[in-house]
């Protein structure tokens, strides 16, 4: 911001120069010379654009472009007006019209002026979404939106009060519109504008400015957490006896905390919480106490989920700091006339977003209605990571629900499809994050998975205070698809059993038949050969002369399952002396690249190895089985 | 002493609006025009004594009268600090939103029926007004009822001002008499351009003679109300006495809603009262 700050002051003190210079002639340059001040014109659009510049109509984006035009037989007291043909919602170019008009040139002083006043029709009644002015497609700083302005078909002259006019010195934006069909079942109609300007009214009072639309908002929160104040409004009571709500941009307020070292707030309105305690946001415009506050309790230092480690590749998420989020309906339906929950996706603790779920009794997250369904198909997957604030008594639960709604893309008919996760005390903890990761086999009702629509969670209030994160689905393919990395340890460091990167142990066995029923055969992937050991009960390796590794230091081995619940490494010695070593499984996605430090193999006789045993369940995938030091 | 002094100044001040409306008068009407100046201060209140306002002039009306006060007003009227005291050199009213003897709403209306009442003149005061959907306020006059004989309209009604909250840039005059009275009533309303009367004070007044009655909104005369205009007898040559306050709600400006902000103040900085020389 200082920054910023710095550029604008020393940009008006170059046009002051110039002005100055101007006047040059006239008198000496002297320390009384002014800041520059830029033109004081109020009318915009009177019959035609008023010092508007040549370059000044820019329409949003995914709005008819071209929805405007300068009407030449039609306008008030005259024969010209600013046109706006919306289009139908249909219109292939655009299904609103709306656009801003911006200064072509520096920009003005408004700041002698209390409103933004022009005349209007139009073809029906109708409700325009918004009007207003300060959006200039550059900071859009003194931003304001007047919602809904219901104009009739007979000229009438509605007024935008300005919050707090000193603030627009310098203000290119002035007047933008976004009008589309939602009120007219998506029929198209026209608007006619005219005498578009500011004016000095002298007859607009009592500012009533609020933030959090003049809620006193109370927020526990923690240490790292960012809160942005919303509902940023001022009232304004217009001759005609209206109370004139504008929303408007956070630059026009000066924020508050009264406890900094718990919590500051930007010149934005952006609220971080830096520490432990109680603190409480208010607000003033123009000198005016804004209505409504933030009373933050800060809980001190926070504990986020585990940070995902799947490959982004294999992933689809749903709600995740760590990957790239599907769209969605909402995180939270507010589903009436039952539901009581509260809190959606509105907390941020040090960049990482959280779901704050409250009064929890049922909640859903919907991808369906405004955005596409999930095809989750392909996923074998799914994970969740939860904590739940206060005590979980034994009856408590939380179930964790999936919703498919079939190829109709339609909830109800005949192919919608659930099933749910319960989780309980077991397995929830108080305060802290579990991690729950299941097969989808573990939700076997959900028998369509290619249109997922909703995932829901139910408490009936046996739990009321949950966090959620890093909701998402990942495939585990039953078969690795890259080869498993390359060794880089030097080959006069390594004894290797099993790897195309050394020369191994000459005349290993590594299928000896020791009645097992394990199915053991060599793949090629991408021209690397693993050894694949399907439906592993014990498989052994006999090693074609005894080792001695007692020079070296560890044993690598690269694995990969997708469905193993159960594996275990072993080294043999002469006797025979075995130690079994548990692998982790399944492996995440991809390879799995183990260092085993031999001292867990003792009693093992290090300098007489012998064979090499896995045993287990599953298909696995093994490769690179070397000692090295 | 300080309070002669302030008179004295003040008659100056009107003594010169005097002539500046008799200029507009000279002007807007014919020839025939009679015109007497007010210039002798028969009754001032500055409000300069903290506390209850003086009872040598002010009395109250308590209550919600017949029907909300024949206009099915909201407010109770109450004598209490809370809805009427003189503060800052001002008597302050203060509309509530309370529940307070069956009523949602609390308000004052004082008079000086029976301690201050005059036969033509000038009457004027210096308001600041409240605003909002649904707040009236209202600076008038009503005639004596010669000990009950005579009963409303007979006896007589001039508005100096009267206000809908939800106007705060217009104001109107009136009279009512019978056979025009209530909705009937002969009125005029005056336009504030490029300003509203609830962010700052404004001079509201008449100027009442034996066969008229001019109103004014502070320099500026607004209206003329004569015999002729009137559709019934002209019921103005007896004592009146004035009468202020701020209903809620009634047939004349509907009630509050949820746009209206409570409380409310009407600030009267003064009234004073002249009579012809």
């Amino acid at each position: 911001m200082k920054n910023t700050s710095l550029i604008q002051i020393k940009r008006t003190f170059v046009l002051g120069m110039v002005l100055v210079l101007a006047l040059g002639c006239e008198r000496d340059l002297t320390d009384d010379a002014i800041p520059a001040t830029f033109a004081k014109v109020g009318d915009i659009f009177t019959d035609d654009f008023v010092s508007m510049g040549s370059d000044f109509y820019f329409p949003f984006g995914g709005s008819k472009l071209d929805a405007f035009s300068v009407d030449t037989e039609v306008g008030y007291e005259s024969s010209a007006s600013y046109r706006i043909d919306v289009p139908n919602s249909d219109d292939p170019a655009g299904n609103y019209a709306g656009a801003i008009l911006r200064v072509d040139g520096s920009g003005r002083d408004l700041s002698g002026y209390d409103a933004l006043t022009f005349w209007a029709k139009a073809s029906r009644g109708v409700s325009i979404d918004a009007v207003g002015f300060g959006q200039d497609f550059l900071d859009n700083k003194f931003q304001v939106n007047a919602s809904n302005l219901s104009v009739g078909t007979n000229w009438s002259k509605f007024t935008i009060p300005i919050p707090d006019a000193s603030k627009l010195t310098e203000e290119r934006g002035l007047f933008w519109y976004a009008a589309g069909t939602q009120a007219t079942g998506g029929s198209g109609y026209v608007i006619w504008l005219d005498e578009i300007k500011f004016e000095n009214l002298g007859n607009i009072a009592h500012p009533r400015p609020a933030i959090l639309n003049g809620s006193n908002v109370i927020e526990e929160t923690f240490s790292g957490a960012t809160i942005a104040l919303t509902g940023l409004t001022q009232t304004l009571n217009l001759a005609s006896g209206v109370n004139q709500e504008v929303t408007i941009s956070p630059n026009y307020f000066a924020f508050t905390s009264s406890n900094t070292s718990v919590a500051t707030v930007s010149e934005l309105g952006i609220v971080d919480i830096v520490g432990g305690g109680e603190a409480v946001i208010t607000a003033t415009l123009d000198g005016i106490d804004a209505e409504g506050s933030l009373n933050i309790t800060s809980l001190g230092d926070f504990n986020p989920a585990p940070v995902p480690t799947v490959e982004a590749s294999s992933v689809i998420s749903i709600f995740s700091d760590a990957y790239t989020n599907e769209p969605v309906d909402y995180y939270n339906g507010y589903w009436a006339p039952f539901q009581t929950t509260q809190g959606q996706n509105d907390i941020q603790i040090n960049g990482d977003n959280i779901i704050k779920y409250s009064e929890l009794n049922f909640v859903g997250i919907q991808f369906a209605v405004d955005v596409p369904t999930i095809d989750v198909s392909q996923m074998t997957h799914f994970h969740i990571d939860i904590q739940v604030q206060g005590d979980i008594d034994p009856g408590d639960f939380l179930q964790v629900k999936l919703q498919d709604i079939g190829a109709d893309n339609a909830f109800g008919g005949t192919d919608d499809s659930d099933d749910e996760l319960t989780l309980t005390n077991t397995t929830l903890v108080s305060n802290s994050w579990v991690s729950i990761d299941v097969p989808i086999s573990d939700f076997p009702g959900l028998t369509s998975r290619s249109n997922l629509a909703q995932v829901v969670f139910i408490s009936d209030a046996t739990i009321t205070d949950v966090y959620v994160d890093n909701i998402y689905f990942y495939e585990i393919s039953a078969e690795p698809t890259d080869a498993a990395p390359t060794p880089t340890v030097p080959a006069a460091n390594v004894i290797s059993i099993f790897s195309d990167a050394y020369a191994n142990v000459a005349g290993t066995n590594l299928n000896p038949d020791w009645g097992q029923g394990t199915a053991v055969t060599e793949e090629a992937i991408e021209g690397n050969n693993a050894l694949k050991y399907s439906g592993l009960d014990y498989q052994g390796i006999l090693l074609g002369s005894a080792q001695d590794v007692s020079g070296m230091t560890h044993l690598h081995i690269d694995y990969f399952t997708a469905n193993s619940t159960a594996l275990n490494a072993f080294l043999i010695s002469s006797g025979p002396i075995e130690k079994a070593k548990a692998l982790t499984v399944p492996s995440a996605t991809g390879w799995t690249s183990l260092e085993i430090p031999l001292a867990d193999f003792n009693p093992v006789d290090l300098a007489d190895i012998i064979q090499l045993k896995f045993d287990g369940n599953g298909d696995i995938y093994i490769d690179n089985i070397y000692f090295h030091n | 002493m300080e309070s002669s002094i302030k008179n004295k100044i003040s008659v100056a001040v009107s003594l010169f609006t005097a002539v500046i409306l008799v200029t507009f008068l000279s002007c807007s009407t014919d020839e025939t025009q009679t015109v007497t100046n007010f210039t002798n201060l028969t009754m001032a209140d500055e409000f300069d004594l903290p506390g209850t306002p003086d009872p040598a002039v002010w009395g109250y009306d308590i209550g919600t009268g017949q029907n909300g006060w024949g206009n099915n007003e909201l407010q109770y009227y109450t004598d209490r600090s809370e809805n009427i005291i003189v503060e800052d050199g001002m008597l302050k009213f203060t509309v509530r939103q309370e529940s307070f003897e069956g009523s949602n709403y609390t308000s004052a209306r004082v008079l000086t029926r029976g301690k201050f009442e005059q036969k033509h003149g000038r009457f004027e005061a210096r308001i600041q007004l409240p605003w909002g959907q649904g707040i009236w306020p209202a600076f008038w006059l009503l005639g004596d009822d010669s000990n009950g004989t005579e009963v409303w309209p007979q006896i007589g009604e001039i508005d100096i001002m009267e206000n809908r909250g939800q106007e705060p840039t217009i104001v109107g005059g009136a009279v009512h008499g019978p056979g025009y009275s209530g909705g009937t009533a002969i009125s005029k309303p005056y336009e504030l351009e490029n300003d509203r009367f609830d962010t700052g004070f404004h001079v509201f007044g008449v100027e009442w003679g034996e066969n008229y009655i001019n109103y004014y909104v502070d320099d500026v005369l607004y209206n003329q109300i004569t015999p002729a205009d009137v559709p019934g007898e002209w019921v103005f040559n007896d004592d009146f006495y004035i009468i202020m306050n701020v209903a809620v709600g009634g047939s004349y400006v509907g009630s509050p809603n949820a746009s209206t902000v409570f409380p409310q103040e009407m600030l009267v900085d003064y009234v004073r009262v002249y009579s012809a020389e």
